[in-house]
């Protein structure tokens, strides 16, 4: 059908959990078409107090991979996570739940938020997150298990909390199952083409492994796509404050609560993510204001724990200006680097892998392939970038590093999008969006923005029938949440079960 | 519960006022009746008989379901009043070269296997010659289509029966007047006249009172432009400039004329390609819509006249009307305190039947971002609103030009034309993507479908030369297998289908369509 070549041979470069999500991905959708993959392992930077947070999509994806929870879970003592809890040291600002499920159920057909924000403004005194199913049975220190019923409620989802080093070795053991060429290197270097594509790599001077088509997992390393081929990055940092993050481990829960909470401190932010071997801690700040030591003491204060293998990483958010360039594509770290707020890092790889398997190059020649994955990548980067910029810019906390955050630029999305929220309690749909409306609502709406005005079909409703499903959804959240295991309960038996 | 929730009471009713009658004017003027308080939202509309519309038939897309749905409409009534038939998609003859003819349906080809979409097994089957059926075969609605059948869609969302949905053709006049009278019977209020003057606000510009040949002045907080072609209020007094999009689609004129019904009552439109535009076909339960959309560079209007009439299935029932049009859109749509909506707006020739459909998303994001009793028109509702309007506008535009561009018909200068002219970028890329690897557009927002462009693209005789690689899953003996037992399931279900225009007599048919009924026979 086609004069070109088939494209069969792909290289991944790569560390870590980057590297080996990328490896089951590919493998296990394209093993059948024949592509043919090695994978070359360059030593880990992981350090036993890493935590991989997750938002809810990757269930779906390990799916794919043929990735059991129950396994999983075992193998990275990870634990669940339903949202995120904020919560302030500022007593101006209250704490917030931002959830992985929706927030209220449509009301006679009209969405919830406007239906909410009108009962508040009419003297209505219960937070919207008490609405939210999800957040209120994490807040009980429960599982939220759907069913036909709470599904006809809303949306419920969950993320994990995982081992990092645990998870990169579970991956790295199924794909040594999938019969993929998998190399240790120590040292890499590139063999360019005349055209300026790469040709082949040599691992530790001495092997040539050649491809037509190379992945770049090294994260933020970017050892193909940065180093080699010097596709620049494009600097986020107008829009971020946060250049350096503590990572630590501090000691794990009695009780391990299935959430992680964020706690604004005067300099940062510190957010604890517990699972079943440990918590993971990461304090993030800015240079300018802490220094390490301070953001150390801070971190301790926040966590109310003595942390442990404390390190200190710098922060560059960044997006890759090509993120496929000649025949090499950048997935992780390595295409963006995304702020630390909301835990979206294995998010984003995923929407790369996702994307590149979609794109996947049918021969030789993909030009065309190339730019549209150049194309919707840097939008749901951006998509991503803009709900991390929404926690800053609104954020009303006291101290410098938050006041230097509001005096950000705002991407101009973000801008439309918080006007159209504040004019109207409306979340302007965009494509390529992560994050749902409910996010979005959750995040505004904890972040302390008012509405001016809801869309005037609601004023149909009487208040009666406001009152009415208030009531009954209240009733139903909370009659849900007692039928619920509570996530300890829930942890048990799932590692007891699958162990045996 | 904490205390009892109270209505906001207190401020005048806020009054919109509608310019213009046809289908934007009602829809926009139902859609708010329908939404919106009456204490808290007034609406007056002006509209003029002197004034026609088109009225020759019109044909819609599902969406226009949802609209009827949300008034509340008997849809059997208003099939009867409006002479309403059903709509399954529509047949493009001879647009990529004479000869040929594929149908565009509401409804999907094949159903995805192994997480991969269909197109991808069906090109796949296609490159290893094994086979022989042509992607229309694998559509439901295709195959009903073209056998004249009709049923409601099943809801059972695992049966073959529910992929699909369906639209209407009727007469817009009717359609228009049967909203009408739904509204009014609802408080809207109706003024016969015509605008003759229009006063600003000294500071803002923004609108604040029109006047009628009569006399009368009729003060508004909003305005809603549904006054057509002539843009009486955006165009002419706000000024809004229009973008000009005649390099894409280069027709601009149309010649619309019914004739008398002969024969079975198709399912679907049919859109034919002439030398110089095409003929649209639009069947009706009393008689059927027909028009010439042309471009008067490559023909003038009485050949075009000669042409159609030519076409006809029977006697046409009077001389054929000349419109003319300009296709584009205004820069905004909504700008200060007056919103277009309908043709005052923009327009696209109806050639996948999206001129109501637009109406109709315009109206519901109208009503979500309509001001307030006691507020002024806010910019940053008015930056929404034409930020989803234009999107809109784009989205159909690079539908629209997919079907001229990509042509056969070698000679014709037309046709000629189009082939070579460049592209939007956003449309040139998609046919990159579809050629290369039969990747389609996958949109979250606005039209089209994935399935839509799959049909016109593969129509227009693109062939791409690759497929998504996850489709090698299969062995090709297990995806043979998997084709054939679909097109069984298709073809089973629709024997079982009833005939379209029996199904019309037995659910809504119109007494005056009855009675000519009997006299065809």
């Amino acid at each position: 059908m086609t004069a070109h070549q088939p494209l069969s041979r792909v290289v991944v470069l790569g560390r870590d959990a980057d590297l080996w999500l990328c490896v089951n991905a590919v493998s296990r959708a394209l093993n059948s078409a024949g592509v043919q993959l090695v994978a070359i392992e360059l030593p880990t930077r992981l350090k036993p107090s890493h935590v991989s947070a997750t938002l809810p999509p990757l269930e779906a994806f390990h799916a794919k991979l043929d990735i059991k929870e129950s396994s999983l879970i075992r193998a990275t003592g990870g634990s669940f996570s339903f949202g995120h809890n904020f919560v302030a040291i500022s007593a101006r600002t209250p704490n917030f739940f931002h959830a992985w499920g929706a927030y209220g159920a449509p009301i006679d057909g009209s969405a919830f938020f406007p239906c909410w924000l009108k009962a508040t403004r009419h003297g209505l005194n219960i937070a919207f997150q008490n609405f939210c199913l999800t957040a209120v049975a994490a807040q009980n220190g429960r599982m939220l298990l759907p069913d036909d019923a709470t599904s006809a409620f809303g949306r419920t989802d969950y993320g994990y909390h995982m081992q990092t080093m645990a998870y990169a070795g579970y991956l790295k053991s199924i794909a040594a199952t999938l019969g993929v060429n998998m190399i240790e290197a120590q040292h890499v270097s590139v063999e360019r083409e005349d055209n300026g594509s790469i040709a082949a790599l040599i691992v530790d001077g001495s092997l040539r492994v050649e491809g037509q088509l190379f992945v770049d997992a090294t994260g933020e390393d970017a050892v193909l796509i940065g180093q080699s081929l010097a596709v620049p990055c494009e600097s986020w940092r107008q829009y971020f404050s946060v250049d350096r993050v503590l990572i630590a481990r501090a000691p794990v829960f009695t009780s391990i609560p299935p959430f992680a909470e964020i706690r604004a401190a005067p300099n940062g932010w510190n957010a604890l993510h517990p699972n079943q071997v440990a918590t993971g801690v990461v304090h993030a700040y800015s240079s300018g204001i802490s220094s390490d030591a301070a953001a150390l003491e801070s971190a301790t204060a926040a966590s109310g724990a003595k942390l442990a293998d404390v390190s200190y990483h710098s922060v560059n958010p960044s997006i890759r200006s090509r993120v496929w360039e000649g025949n090499c594509v950048a997935v992780g770290g390595s295409a963006c680097v995304l702020d630390p707020i909301h835990d979206v890092d294995l998010h984003a790889l995923q929407l790369g892998l996702v994307h590149l398997l979609s794109l996947f190059p049918v021969t030789e020649q993909f030009t065309v392939e190339r730019a549209e994955y150049n194309r919707i990548m840097r939008s749901y980067y951006e998509r991503i970038r803009d709900f991390q910029c929404a926690f800053y810019a609104l954020s009303s906390f006291d101290g410098e590093f938050w006041q230097q955050s509001r005096d950000r630029t705002v991407p101009q999305p973000l801008s439309h999008k918080i006007a159209t929220f504040r004019a109207r309690a409306d979340i302007a749909p965009m494509e390529d969006e992560t994050f749902s409306p409910d996010s979005w609502q959750a995040l505004f709406t904890g972040l302390g923005v008012v509405p001016e005005s809801w869309p005037p079909n609601i004023d149909r409703i009487s208040p009666n029938r406001f009152n009415e499903e208030f009531r009954r959804a209240l009733e139903f959240i909370k009659g849900k949440v007692l039928e619920q295991p509570t996530h300890d309960g829930y942890l048990d038996s799932l590692c007891r079960s699958s162990a045996g | 519960m904490g205390e009892a929730i109270r209505d906001d009471h207190g401020s005048a009713p806020f009054r919109v006022v509608i310019v213009g009658g046809g289908t934007a004017g009602w829809m926009s003027a139902a859609g708010i009746r329908r939404q919106l308080r009456t204490e808290d939202y007034a609406v007056t509309l002006i509209e003029s008989d002197e004034i026609g519309t088109v009225g020759v038939g019109e044909a819609t897309l599902p969406h226009i379901k949802l609209f009827n749905d949300m008034l509340g409409v008997d849809e059997a009534q208003f099939m009867r009043e409006t002479r309403a038939t059903f709509k399954l998609g529509i047949q493009f003859c001879n647009w990529n070269q004479p000869g040929d003819s594929y149908i565009h349906p509401f409804g999907a080809f094949g159903e995805p296997w192994g997480g991969v979409e269909f197109q991808h097994h069906f090109f796949r089957a296609v490159q290893a010659g094994r086979q022989s059926f042509s992607l229309q075969d694998y559509s439901y609605s295709v195959v009903a289509a073209r056998s004249n059948a009709f049923e409601f869609p099943n809801e059972d969302r695992k049966s073959i029966r529910s992929t699909y949905s369906y639209a209407y053709h009727f007469d817009a006049g009717l359609y228009a007047a049967f909203l009408r009278s739904w509204a009014i019977e609802r408080g809207v209020h109706r003024i016969e006249g015509q605008v003759c003057d229009v006063s600003r606000h000294p500071t803002t510009g923004d609108l604040t009172e029109l006047t009628l040949k009569s006399g009368e002045r009729i003060a508004g907080d909003l305005f809603i432009d549904c006054s057509g072609f002539r843009s009486l209020l955006l165009g002419k007094i706000m000024g809004v400039a229009w973008q000009d999009w005649t390099h894409w689609l280069p027709c601009d004129r149309a010649l619309a004329v019914p004739c008398k019904r002969i024969g079975a009552l198709t399912p679907y439109t049919r859109a034919t390609a002439r030398r110089a535009g095409w003929t649209w076909r639009i069947p009706l339960q009393h008689r059927t819509g027909n028009g010439y959309v042309f471009s008067s560079q490559f023909i003038n209007d009485g050949e075009a006249r000669d042409a159609l009439l030519a076409v006809l299935d029977g006697a046409a029932q009077g001389e054929p009307r000349l419109l003319r049009f300009s296709p584009g859109r205004r820069d905004r749509a909504w700008q200060g305190n007056c919103v277009a909506i309908g043709l005052a707006s923009g327009f696209l020739e109806p050639l996948e039947s999206t001129a109501i459909y637009l109406i109709q998303a315009a109206v519901i994001d109208l009503l979500r971002l309509m001001p307030r009793p006691g507020s002024s028109a806010d910019p940053r509702l008015a930056a929404e609103f034409n930020r989803l309007n234009d999107m809109q506008y784009e989205r159909v535009r690079d539908f629209l030009v997919l079907h001229y561009t990509s042509n056969s018909r070698i000679g014709e200068p037309l046709w000629d034309y189009v082939r070579s002219m460049p592209l939007p970028d956003s449309l040139e890329h998609k046919l990159q993507l579809f050629r290369s690897r039969a990747a389609l557009p996958n949109h979250q927002y606005g039209l089209f479908a994935r399935d839509s462009w799959l049909s016109v693209l593969v129509g227009q005789g693109i062939v791409p030369t690759g497929y998504d690689r996850l489709a090698d899953a299969f062995t090709l003996s297990t995806l043979e297998e998997k084709l054939i037992e679909f097109r069984n399931r298709i073809q089973t279900n629709v024997d079982a289908m009833s005939a379209h225009g029996a199904f019309i007599a037995d659910y809504a048919q119109a007494a005056e369509a009855a009675a000519s009924e009997e006299a065809v026979a």
